[in-house]
């Protein structure tokens, strides 16, 4: 019975309903006002991520590293890919198209099989402490000025509690702003009866204060208070991004479920300046019926996923954008009584690509029977560099904060070199 | 009573703290010297009489800073003290009312009065039971302990005055079996008696230190923070678990009678083994062991109890003299409560590269407060009457901008979520009209002494939390910060939305009966700007500001209310209400 302590038994049951009720739901707009004109702009000027994290932990074995036909192997085959040499699970068929994009981490050992501490390390770089996540720092070193957008944006079903928006000591404009879905965020609209000149008008009364207070004071506080009202402001304004309706052409080729509409949003968020996108898909945790579970959960993420990549591609974005598809940690080799794989922090496997990323690569890999890294062991420490030095950013620097510096990455661990192009 | 002998502190002054090493600069070895010679001055010039703590604090503040005097601020003028104070005593903005009759005060020791006022109010336990609920839990969620019980015993505590020493002694102490002391022991139980957690909290909140990268090897950066000090404090706590009884699935602190804490540095592996210890203070060795090690043997159902605990060793240690950290932390602490910044800052990160600004004051602080049983009323109470406190926040015209470390203008301090919530009830009356209703409705209750209660402070207290609790959570919720509490000022677009266009705001500010609307709107011009600007601000309209709003009415004729909408929703957003300045 221990297997299950930790786990929602909730999320269980959730994945699958969420699975089959998604179709339905679908039919409210979503908004994508992305243009070419914008894509182009921004692909000259700036760097960004792209997070999918599939939740609950995906099974190495059908996905990045299937073993088929070993003892822990399980029903699904390897299918060939459009690198040669590299094979997936068949669970993946439309990402073997594109594995000439995408390079997989095959040895990664967290030594954690706890949810909660495996997602803070998988984020942070680090095991314990608050840190800033990978997007919060992204936000901080990467977005625009003046972006309309707040640099960290989360895509997600469900309300996992990020302490301080995974910002840390960053400050909260870098935490990440969590939307429900593809419901806009709250508080969008101006209130009943103050339509846009009364609401300009207001706003104006409170700089004609603040003017007034701020003589012979320190501007650094107020400054940052009114930023906030400005980023508000700039929110406001795009409110039709969150609420517009998604072209018939792009509900075709991502599909109407919800996971479909997030990497459609995903795609205007990051054509829009935002320099980390964090989309979840919820149910990966399959201690129970493990096999049917990753065939419904990756048939549904798999192509979606994939139009997304093709979007960034062909709008030039992909060679600014990081992309990584990661889980807290992955599954365990032997299977349970319930035809179930547990948590698994020991040998397990990642996805990544885009800006910075030597394509097409295999880094380390498992024993025969997929029990223990045979190579190449990395942690998510050596993932937060890789992905920050992929970017653009020297993670062995410091944040430069008043009264202290900490260093970006953790001292201890560095980047996976031979992965960065 | 609350005076400071003299002669108590003439020979500790000048010292250089023994447990940490400090650059001698000019500045402060220049200061430290100058204190002495005022000391000296002082003690032969009146032997007997008594010179009080916030004389001493305001002589020690600007000394060594050159020409300090050009640069200090003039005092903040009586609107603004009292703004300033309600706000860092009870945890609110003064009512417009409040705020008058204090201006029309012609005493010339108002101010003392009003300091005394608040520190004994009812709103005085509920303001420290926030800060200090914030500090030492730093807004995580109740988990072993409800909040609400944890929230009570902060708030009898600081009602009853009780001294820090004691207060912390309860925290480390409590096991959470007995159901009298079990909210103490939020500190510990909802940490989940994770040695690290602990560990690493007990150095920061209780000794000003974060020993965090000392865990697997002494800090990369920060000489003076050693894997010893952070194994010396583990190995008080590293014994304890978290017990959860098989019937009542209550979680208590068990503790067993063995275990070592041994540690190897990741860099250099080199090993070493402790004892519980507090710093560079002696280890505490355990006794020679007994033939029965137990009180309570190990065993799944019930919570084991050694013969000796180590644990129970931590409260003494961490509050014994011989532990200068403890007494300068919460000195620092306070200090950064009242003046905005800690004399170390950040709060926690005390070390030889992070010195104290001003050593001696900190030292004559936490000497004060040791000397008076730790009692934290008098330490606030004697802050808030330092000139320091009393200074203006803004500069004088002619100097520009000047260290935020050199305590010569006051600084202004970000609203927490609390002070926030309820300057906001306060300032648009939502305060007093539910409190009219509140004592209406205990009225009509056939409730025995419900006359005599409803005028009772305490009662009105506790009434009006409990109305309202509920607002003041969900600006928690928005305008907290989860984990570790700095004193930087956030703001993010989330904040900015709900105050522009959420309900709650929008719904004080509607002419409902008794609330600030209802009232401005049928006040002439004169009179209306009077009232706005004391309910928002505390203070009385300058000449411009008058003819500012006049002319803002004239232009909105049309719709008087709407204009008076914005102005009122205007000011709650505005920087002079979300600071304390």
């Amino acid at each position: 019975m221990r297997r299950n302590q930790g786990c929602n038994p909730l999320e269980h049951g959730m994945a699958r309903r969420q699975f089959l009720t998604g179709t339905m739901a679908g039919a409210a707009g979503t908004g994508i006002l992305g243009t070419y004109a914008q894509a182009d702009q921004l692909k000259h000027q700036e760097k960004r991520i792209l997070q999918v994290f599939l939740q609950g932990g995906v099974s190495q074995l059908e996905s990045w590293d299937p073993k088929p036909g070993t003892v822990h192997g399980g029903p699904f085959q390897a299918i060939p890919t459009s690198v040669p040499g590299i094979h997936i699970s068949e669970l993946l068929p439309h990402i073997a198209q594109r594995m000439h994009l995408l390079s997989i981490v095959r040895s990664i050992n967290i030594k954690i099989n706890d949810h909660e501490q495996g997602r803070q390390f998988m984020e942070k770089g680090r095991r314990v402490g608050d840190f800033p996540y990978v997007g919060a720092v992204a936000s901080k070193y990467l977005a625009a000025p003046n972006s309309d957008l707040p640099g960290y944006v989360h895509v997600s079903s469900r309300g996992l509690s990020d302490v301080a928006g995974g910002a840390a000591f960053l400050g909260a404009q870098h935490g990440q702003l969590k939307l429900e879905g593809i419901k806009p965020p709250g508080n969008l609209t101006a209130p009943a009866g103050i339509n846009a000149s009364a609401d300009a008008g207001r706003d104006q009364l409170r700089l004609q204060f603040n003017q007034r207070f701020t003589k012979r004071r320190s501007k650094a506080l107020t400054e940052a208070y009114d930023a906030s009202y400005d980023q508000a402001t700039r929110l406001m304004g795009r409110k039709a991004m969150f609420e517009g309706k998604a072209s018939k052409q792009d509900l075709e080729r991502y599909g109407t479920h919800d996971f479909g509409r997030y990497c459609l949003l995903a795609r205007s968020l990051l054509e829009n300046g935002a320099a980390c996108v964090k989309v979840t898909h919820h149910g990966y945790d399959s201690h129970a019926e493990n096999f049917n579970f990753h065939l419904e959960q990756l048939g549904e993420f798999d192509k979606p996923f994939c139009m997304l990549l093709d979007d960034l591609k062909t709008r030039g974005l992909l060679e600014s954008t990081l992309v990584v598809i990661y889980s807290e940690f992955g599954r365990t080799p032997k299977v349970n009584v319930r035809y179930g794989r547990d948590h698994w922090g020991t040998a397990w496997s990642i996805a990544l690509g885009g800006c910075g990323i030597q394509p097409g690569a295999v880094i380390g890999s498992t024993n025969d029977t997929g029990t223990e890294v045979a190579d190449r062991e990395v942690d998510a420490g050596h993932l937060f560099h890789t992905y920050l030095q992929a970017v653009g950013l020297d993670s062995t620097a410091e944040h430069d904060l008043p009264g202290r510096s900490i260093p970006i990455g953790d001292p201890a661990t560095e980047s996976i070199k031979e992965l960065l192009a | 009573m609350l005076k400071y002998r003299v002669n108590s502190f003439t020979g500790k002054l000048p010292t250089i703290p023994s447990d940490l090493p400090r650059p001698m600069d000019l500045r402060h070895s220049t200061k430290t010297v100058s204190v002495a010679i005022i000391v000296m001055v002082c003690s032969t010039a009146s032997s007997v009489a008594e010179t009080p703590l916030h004389k001493w604090i305001d002589m020690t503040v600007g000394v060594g800073s050159v020409g300090f005097e050009n640069v200090a601020a003039d005092d903040a003028g009586d609107a603004a003290f009292a703004r300033r104070l309600y706000l860092d005593l009870t945890g609110t903005i003064p009512g417009a009312e409040q705020a008058r009759q204090f201006l029309s005060d012609r005493s010339s020791d108002k101010r003392a009065k009003l300091i005394d006022r608040l520190v004994t109010s009812p709103q005085y336990a509920r303001r420290m039971q926030y800060a200090f609920d914030t500090m030492l839990m730093e807004r995580r969620p109740g988990k072993h302990i409800k909040s609400d019980e944890w929230q009570n015993y902060l708030r009898q505590s600081f009602a009853q005055n009780k001294p820090w020493d004691q207060l912390v002694t309860e925290m480390l102490t409590a096991d959470g079996a007995d159901e009298k002391t079990r909210p103490a022991a939020r500190f510990l139980l909802d940490r989940e008696m994770k040695t690290d957690a602990m560990t690493r909290d007990l150095g920061r909140i209780f000794l000003g230190r974060d020993l965090q990268c000392a865990q697997c090897h002494d800090h990369p950066n920060i000489e003076d923070y050693l894997q010893r000090h952070y194994h010396g404090l583990s190995a008080f706590l590293n014994r304890s678990y978290l017990f959860t009884d098989p019937k009542s699935k209550q979680a208590s602190i068990g503790e067993k009678a063995e275990g070592a804490v041994k540690f190897t540095s990741v860099f250099t592996s080199e090993s070493d083994e402790t004892a519980p210890r507090l710093l560079d203070l002696p280890p505490i060795e355990d006794p020679p062991a007994t033939k029965e090690p137990y009180t309570i043997k190990p065993d799944k159902k019930v919570r084991s109890v050694p013969a000796y605990s180590r644990r129970l060793q931590l409260a003494a240690a961490m509050t014994d003299s011989a532990n200068v950290a403890f007494r300068r932390n919460i000195a620092n602490r306070l200090w950064a409560m009242m003046m905005g910044r800690g004399i170390v800052e950040p709060l926690d990160m005390w070390h030889a590269a992070n010195p104290p600004s001003h050593p001696a004051l900190l030292d004559l602080l936490a000497d004060a407060l040791a000397d008076h049983n730790y009692d934290l009323r008098y330490l606030l109470r004697e802050l808030a009457l330092t000139k320091t406190y009393q200074q203006s926040s803004q500069y004088k015209s002619e100097v520009k901008n000047i260290g935020n470390d050199h305590f010569a203008v006051a600084l202004m301090k970000p609203l927490s979520p609390e002070q926030l919530a309820w300057s906001m009830m306060r300032a648009t009356a939502l305060t007093d009209a539910t409190l009219k209703d509140l004592k209406a409705k205990h009225l009509a209750t056939d409730a025995d002494n419900a006359a005599t209660q409803i005028q009772d402070p305490l009662w009105q207290e506790e009434a009006l939390h409990n109305a309202l609790k509920g607002h003041v959570d969900t600006f928690a919720g928005l305008f907290g910060v989860v984990g570790i509490q700095t004193s930087r000022f956030d703001a993010s677009a989330n904040q900015a939305l709900f105050l522009r266009n959420g309900t709650a705001l929008q719904s004080w500010i509607t002419s409902d009966g008794g609330r600030l609307n209802s009232r401005l709107n049928i006040l002439q011009t004169p009179e209306l700007i009077d009232e706005f600007y004391f309910s928002m601000f505390s203070r009385p309209p300058g000449t411009e500001e008058i003819q500012f709003v006049r002319l803002f009415l004239e232009q909105h004729a049309d719709d008087r209310e709407a204009a008076i909408r914005q102005l009122v929703w205007a000011a709650l957003s505005s920087a002079e209400f979300r600071f304390n300045h």
